[in-house]
């Protein structure tokens, strides 16, 4: 059987009357890098607030690890090992990159246990990992959008997470930027071990990068499979990608 | 940071340190009376309390005078009607002063810590007004029952110590220094503690930070309880110093004075309070020598310039500097 690392279960949740997720199911697996892509408004981000424990989700269940993390607070869901990046970034504008990631050390997996030297010791090498190392006294309002969203994921990393929730880490970037990024996030993967979910918009780029695809149309689950299965399945096409050629030439692409 | 030369190490306990120099110098010569003197460290303490909910964690609160009466209330009722508080103020040089003074502390703290559970969720703008809400009701209350605890004796919600109840001002003074100290060091320790990090991200924000593992209500919680215990201390020892209390004290007018002091001198910082109090103590008594009636007008100016030109104030824009090549921003706790 394959270690599971995360699982949904028929996840629900509403605001008034949108169901903004609707009977979500998918796992994770221990390791790997998951896309989760659908049109905007598809439940993308309210999944991932689910999570987190952003939101408590009306209907379903989260098992993370093998414990229900279902409507723990956020807090201690973090300290449990998830971590996220967000879509618009947040950085606390008034510290520096290095007590940004400091933050993460300190109230991450090791909250309680870890130090002030010691948290200041794991931020510097998430900082100087993410390449930030020369920016580390730099306070985060002076960061380019570029550096802000490496300063999310060394923030994220800092916290030493099992599972890493990227949020549309490339949106707004460059296609300089976009190709460090998914450099970045692959040595996250590979080196660090973490397994990650990312949403993301960039099509090219989650299709290159993730091993499977999970859709979400409307709120609900419209597809799951690696980046060839889900491009040629035709509720996909249909729903999100439109043209089905259009489709086909983000899968050739993975190749060159 | 290396490159800092030695006697700028620590400007912030260089700061403490000289203060309380001062402070010494002053009972010892004799130059200052002790009245001044214990106001001057009331106005520093009261401005420390605040900062550690206000300075660090972000949550503006105009309800301490709120604390301040409670502690002061729980103080003079104490000695008054309980004989053991009575005579263990009177031990100790001031050391049994500052025991009663935990109590009272301890008094406003649960309030805190009661209220806090609700008005906490509260945001911004919200909780500011939720807050001012607190003063009034806190007078109410106080004008309703104080009155009936001993209607022969008590004018009102004013009560004044017996002379029986009367502590030497020596011993009020040794008092006072002892929890100036200890709310300076607290909040020197909160800058420097994981604690402290995280009011500062919840300050920065809220939601960000919970989802990066700050224990966001629980901490709020305990800033705010801990703020309450030192106002509640500061304000018993002051009122002890009076020799008495009455509803005055929840005057918002208090909780304003409290919130100036910090936002002049520097919010979230340890240096900052005490900063803003030294000045704040000094234009309050300057205005009020020279400009008596127009003195709370002219302050009120200095406060809306301060805001408007320098938000960060004096200590906020002196982190801005850099100093023989070294950024201040890293020194000044």
């Amino acid at each position: 059987m394959v270690n599971v690392i995360l699982d949904l279960k028929n996840v629900t949740k509403r605001f008034g009357g949108l169901v903004a997720v609707d009977e979500v199911s998918f796992s994770v697996r221990r390791g790997e890098i998951l896309g989760l892509i659908g049109p905007n408004g598809a439940g993308k981000t309210t999944l991932f607030n689910v999570i987190t424990g952003v939101y408590k989700p009306e209907g379903g269940r989260v098992i993370f690890k093998g414990v229900d993390i279902t409507g723990m607070p956020a807090h201690r869901i973090a300290k449990m090992g998830i971590a996220k990046t967000h879509q618009i970034v947040k950085p606390f504008n008034d510290m520096t990159v290095l007590e940004n990631a400091m933050i993460g050390a300190l109230f991450g997996k090791r909250s309680g246990k870890i130090g002030m030297g010691e948290a200041r010791e794991v931020a510097r090498r998430m900082v100087e990992f993410v390449g930030l190392g020369e920016k580390a006294n730099h306070l985060a309002s002076q960061l380019t959008l570029h550096e802000k969203k490496l300063l999310e994921i060394a923030r994220a990393l800092s916290a030493e997470p099992e599972l890493l929730l990227l949020d549309e880490a490339l949106a707004g970037l460059n296609p300089r930027e976009i190709e460090e990024s998914l450099g970045l996030i692959k040595r996250v993967n590979e080196e660090m071990g973490v397994t990650i979910i990312m949403v993301e918009h960039v099509m090219h780029a989650v299709m290159n990068i993730a091993e499977r695809i999970v859709v979400l149309h409307y709120g609900r689950k419209i597809s799951e499979g690696s980046p060839e299965e889900v491009a040629n399945d035709p509720e996909v096409i249909t729903a999100y990608l439109g043209d089905p050629s259009l489709a086909l030439r983000f899968v050739r692409r993975r190749g060159a | 940071m290396s490159r800092a030369p030695g006697y700028l190490k620590s400007p912030t306990l260089l700061l403490i340190v000289v203060v309380v120099a001062y402070i010494l110098g002053e009972r010892l010569a004799g130059l200052m009376t002790l009245d001044a003197l214990m106001l001057f460290m009331y106005f520093l303490g009261i401005a420390a309390a605040l900062n550690i909910i206000m300075g660090f964690a972000g949550y503006v609160s105009f309800g301490h005078a709120v604390f301040l009466g409670i502690g002061a209330y729980t103080y003079i009722l104490l000695v008054y009607f309980v004989p053991t508080m009575n005579s263990l103020q009177k031990m100790g040089a001031g050391l049994g002063v500052f025991a009663v003074a935990v109590v009272a502390g301890l008094a406003a703290a649960a309030v805190a810590a009661t209220i806090g559970a609700v008005v906490l969720r509260l945001r911004g703008a919200f909780f500011a007004i939720a807050t001012i809400g607190l003063d009034f009701a806190a007078l109410y209350i106080v004008k309703g029952v104080v009155p009936t605890l001993n209607p022969e004796q008590f004018y009102g919600a004013q009560v004044i110590l017996p002379s029986w109840a009367i502590v030497p001002k020596e011993d009020v003074f040794n008092a006072m220094l002892l929890t100036f100290l200890l709310v300076i060091l607290t909040n020197y320790a909160v800058r420097r503690s994981g604690f402290g990090m995280g009011l500062l991200a919840i300050k920065e924000d809220e939601d960000a930070a919970e989802v990066l593992g700050v224990p966001t209500a629980k901490y709020k919680t305990i800033a705010f309880t801990l703020s309450a215990f030192f106002t509640g201390m500061l304000g018993a020892i002051f009122a002890l110093n009076g020799g008495g209390v009455d509803e005055g004290i929840f005057h918002l007018g208090h909780s304003i004075n409290m919130i100036v002091m910090i936002v002049i001198g520097g919010l979230g910082t340890v240096s900052g309070p005490i900063v803003g109090g030294i000045i704040y103590y000094w234009l309050y008594d300057l205005l009020l020598i020279h400009y008596p009636g127009l003195n709370l007008v002219i302050l009120g100016i200095i406060v809306g310039l301060v805001v408007l030109f320098a938000p960060e104030g004096i200590i906020g824009i002196l982190r801005k500097l850099t100093f023989q090549g070294v950024r201040l921003r890293e020194l000044l706790e």
